[in-house]
């Protein structure tokens, strides 16, 4: 009694393994689900039984999702390659399973084609040929050094920026380190693969640098390789805003000069070139002229 | 009335140059719009994607555009396709729909589970589901005949992850593709609570001329892009500025790919505005010419003004193969409204000025001289300066200066551009005002400017780039020779060592001596008497117009990360004539608020500089700066003078 007892026991446990191991089961997130099938976003469909169990991922009870686009969703395939169950989730689910093991039952009306766009830059080159620029990028990060040569007459104090599309054109959103008499420098950490234009400047768009033909120039273009660092050595010509030959600009009633009108007490007594504020008191002349408060005076409230 | 009339013919002539500029200009940027010939080898041109759903999230710092539950949209390509999901990566230019999917085109309709449309190769990857599911590839638009079977991409039905929080949510978008998303019916959200922004546009157009702007700067800035196109964006700016405080600014792009045309009025809600025009465009590969033009308010709203003021800036510029010419030209009316104005009750009109300036420059390429690790660059230019209102030419003043019951307008002490030589014979009486003779009406002028450097010159040569010293000079010097016994020079001289310590550690030494000379054949700098008081300290009576300022800098920079920064300046600054705090202010600034000149005296002996920048956001960066400055001997009445500023930069 008992040895057949045992023997129904290992019988059934057999069954089950046996069940099991034909029971495929596959995580990843759902397409769609339509039409008595369900889409994952490898774009393959799978035939879904028509008693297909829903349950809750995580708890494995009754859920008030439903299967639709976003959705994570872990299935079981029977052995016929049908969808048996789905238990779903908002949260992406632990990888389980690889699709190429249920590929098989993907169902698609047209046999498989190649496609020449993804064979173009897979194909071996041959012995004179020049292999053909690879465009795929690991994404890993990459520390990218700018150094720009600026133009001798910018100021000593000169802030000194990148601006780039990725940030809208602001220009500073990039701020650089002086390193010398001529040189800016900054590092920065980029995704390989990251392409995107840019310009220096001096903290606005009216101070971004020019071509050296004085021409407005085309942003520069940089896509991050794969390695490890890479350093870009650039060379600002002129400055929108400081062209050579730069005058002292004329101005009413101002002298063309660079200390004038100035402070000094007996140059001539000048009022404010522009027309103060209703209301607004205007300042005591300078010292030594007519009106001025005595040296030592304290200053008018 | 004669006087009216001639004053009142430039005033005319100039706005309507400027607008025929300003509509030639906008032709153009309007004529970028229209599409070019297509060719097998341009990329592809940008279309327009109409997108409708229950909800549109949209996230700034992906650049991802999600939608959920009744997604509807329409191409111009000429489709149209409903679905359940919507996922959209702008940067990488493909959208994807999913569930229950119909497409829509002139051929017919197919439903399937999913499409993906990749824009930049002109791939539509399509899941159709007719008595099964199958796979069809849509060649460059060929909706009429797809490839059947053929292997897609890994990647494309594709859902990102996103985050919880959207930038902003919607029920409507148009999308530009690579250009502009307008949210329609669209809010924000601020510490988790909506803002309703009704119509708002997400310009991520790599066209750079969209970030030229017309705005003066201002403490804060919350700009609403209210409507925009691929080529074109219109955006009203909340601003706060310690003048103005709280107001509303306006501001106008047209943008086309070699011209553009900026409008703005700033503040549109304050008496004191400031219109202004930027106009720029590019003929040929060897020319282009660009202006800009501030026109100055003083009005309620649209009312009379009582003051306008006017000042345009023109640059040509024809590029030669190896230097090129530029033309530059300052066009300025201080009182548009003319002498009437002044008779207007309560006017604040000022000045009748109004100076001309144009100057015409060549310039060379930067040449290395020889084989020497020397390299050169010259320039030459010609000038005319002018101001029509001379001595006496019309009655004008100043409210603050009006004598006490004496009559209505003091006329202008010093009318022209400059006043030289001696007060002049005949003074009012009662002398209010000082007037020197003989004045100028008409200036010209001559420039020759040259520069020397050198590259980073190695000093030595060890085994370590991190114990390499370089050494860099530089040498410029400019002339400007007045057609009045008057001349200027300027010479600037720069000096460093350098040196890297590490990857993360470098500092430089420098020496810069900057020369000044005002010089004046005849008169000019008087002796500053009395001497040696606190208004004419002891190096000011020797003062003639000629002064050095010298320099001397010591910067570090450490950088452990790329995400984080600090470095620090300190410089000295040994200067002839010695600064004397509260005699020399900055110098004073145009009617744009610019600085007349880039040379001012009374630096104060002392400065450093510190800079700290982190990161703080994925996309957000701060800067913290702090300057402080100090007064030595003798003159101990000021010391640290602290100034702070905190910048968020998006990154």
């Amino acid at each position: 009694m008992m040895r057949r007892r045992y023997g129904l026991a290992v019988l059934a446990l057999a069954a089950v393994l046996l069940a099991a191991g034909s029971a495929v089961v596959v995580s990843g997130q759902l397409l769609a689900y339509q039409d008595g099938y369900v889409f994952f976003t490898s774009g393959d469909g799978f035939r879904v039984a028509s008693d297909i169990i829903i349950r809750d991922a995580k708890t494995g009870g009754n859920t008030a999702l439903k299967p639709a686009p976003r959705i994570w969703a872990r299935a079981t395939f029977n052995s016929s390659g049908t969808v048996t169950e789905l238990d779903l989730s908002r949260a992406p689910l632990p990888a389980q399973g690889s699709f190429a093991d249920v590929q098989r039952f993907a169902v698609a009306l047209s046999t498989p084609a190649p496609n020449p766009d993804l064979l173009a830059y897979a194909a071996t080159p041959g012995p004179d040929e020049t292999p053909l620029p690879t465009q795929h990028f690991s994404g890993k990060p990459v520390l990218v050094t700018f150094i720009v040569q600026v133009p001798p007459i910018t100021p000593f104090t000169s802030s000194v920026y990148i601006t780039t599309d990725q940030s809208g054109w602001n220009a500073q959103a990039i701020p650089m380190d002086r390193i010398d008499a001529l040189h800016y420098q900054i590092t920065r950490r980029y995704p390989s693969g990251t392409s995107f234009r840019y310009l220096y400047d001096r903290g606005s768009f009216q101070s971004k640098e020019v071509a050296q033909n004085g021409l407005d120039r085309r942003p520069r273009v940089f896509v991050v390789p794969d390695a490890d660092v890479r350093v870009i050595r650039d060379n600002v010509y002129a400055w929108q805003d400081q062209a050579n030959g730069g005058v002292n600009q004329v101005q009413p009633q101002v002298m063309p000069t660079p200390y004038n009108p100035a402070p000094f007490p007996n140059l001539p007594c000048l009022p404010p070139p522009q027309p103060p504020a209703p209301g607004h008191k205007p300042p005591p002349p300078p010292a030594g002229c007519p009106g001025a408060p005595p040296p030592g005076a304290p200053p008018p409230p | 009335m004669h006087r009216k009339s001639v004053a009142t013919v430039p005033r005319t002539v100039l706005p309507a140059a400027l607008t025929m500029l300003a509509f030639l200009v906008a032709c153009r940027a309007a004529q970028a719009a229209a599409p070019a010939p297509e060719s097998t080898t341009s990329p592809p041109p940008s279309a327009l994607i109409y997108l409708n759903a229950t909800r549109i999230d949209f996230y700034y710092d992906r650049f991802l555009l999600e939608a959920d539950g009744n997604v509807r949209l329409r191409t111009s390509d000429g489709f149209t396709v409903t679905g359940d999901s919507f996922s959209m990566d702008l940067k990488l230019n493909r959208f994807l729909v999913a569930g229950h999917v119909t497409l829509h085109d002139s051929s017919g309709t197919v439903s399937g589970a999913a499409i993906s449309d990749f824009l930049d190769f002109r791939r539509i990857y399509f899941v159709p589901v007719t008595s099964e599911p199958d796979r069809w590839t849509f060649l460059n638009g060929d909706l009429a005949h797809p490839a059947k079977g053929r292997v897609m991409p890994g990647d494309a039905f594709y859902f990102p992850d996103v985050p919880q929080q959207p930038s902003i949510t919607g029920t409507g978008a148009v999308i530009g593709t690579k250009t502009f998303v307008r949210f329609i019916n669209s809010h924000t959200y601020l510490a988790g609570a909506p803002i309703p922004l009704g119509s708002y546009v997400i310009n991520f157009s790599p066209e750079q001329y969209f970030a030229q702007n017309t705005l003066s700067g201002a403490t804060a800035d919350l700009t609403w892009n209210v409507a925009g196109t691929d080529n074109s964006l219109t955006a009203v700016h909340l601003r706060y500025d310690p003048t103005y405080h709280t107001y509303l600014a306006v501001e106008q792009h047209l943008v086309g790919q070699h011209e553009y045309a900026i409008f703005s009025v700033n503040p549109a809600t304050r008496a004191e505005k400031w219109w202004n025009l930027d106009l720029y465009e590019k003929l040929g590969s060897r020319f282009q010419i660009s202006s800009f033009t501030q026109y100055y308010t003083q009005q309620s709203w649209l009312s009379l003004p009582r003051a306008a003021q006017q000042t345009t800036y023109l640059t040509a510029t024809y590029a030669m193969p190896h230097s090129y010419l530029q033309a530059t030209s300052q066009l300025t009316n201080y009182n548009v409204l003319g002498p009437g104005a002044l008779e207007l009750p309560h006017t604040i009109a000022g000045s009748l000025d109004h100076p001309t300036q144009v100057e015409l420059t060549a310039t060379s390429f930067q040449n290395r001289i020889g084989k020497l690790p020397l390299y050169e660059q010259i320039w030459e230019g010609y000038g005319f300066n002018h101001d029509s209102v001379g001595g006496q030419q019309y009655l004008n003043g100043f409210p603050g200066y009006w004598p006490q019951g004496g009559p209505r307008f003091a006329p202008i002490p010093v009318p022209g551009l400059q006043a030289y030589g001696s007060p002049c014979p005949y003074q009012p009486v009662p002398k209010k005002f000082t007037y020197y003779c003989p004045v100028y009406r008409t200036i010209w002028n001559t420039v020759l400017g040259f520069s020397f450097f050198t590259p980073a010159l190695k000093l030595n040569n060890p085994p370590s780039p991190y114990q390499t010293y370089y050494f860099n000079a530089s040498f410029s010097k400019q002339y400007q020779w007045n057609s009045l016994p008057h001349w200027i020079d300027n010479t600037s001289e720069n000096f460093t060592i350098s040196r890297q310590f590490s990857r993360a550690v470098n500092t430089y030494l420098g020496y810069q001596i900057l020369n000044v000379g005002d010089h004046y054949i005849n008169g000019g700098y008087l002796p500053c008497t009395p001497v040696n008081t606190f208004y004419c300290p002891l190096s000011f009576t020797s003062f003639r117009g000629v002064s050095t300022l010298r320099t001397t800098s010591l910067g570090l920079n450490f950088t452990p990360t790329p995400e984080f920064n600090f470095s620090v300046l300190v410089r000295h600054h040994d200067d002839f004539p010695i600064p004397v705090p509260g005699v020399f202010g900055l110098p004073p600034n145009n009617i744009l608020g610019q600085p007349l000149y880039s040379w001012f005296l009374g630096q104060p002996p002392y400065d450093a500089s510190f800079d700290l920048r982190l990161k703080i956001l994925p996309h957000a960066l701060m800067d913290i700066s702090k300057t402080l400055y100090w007064y030595g001997n003798p003159y101990r009445t000021q010391f640290w003078q602290p100034a702070t500023v905190v910048q968020i930069l998006p990154i």
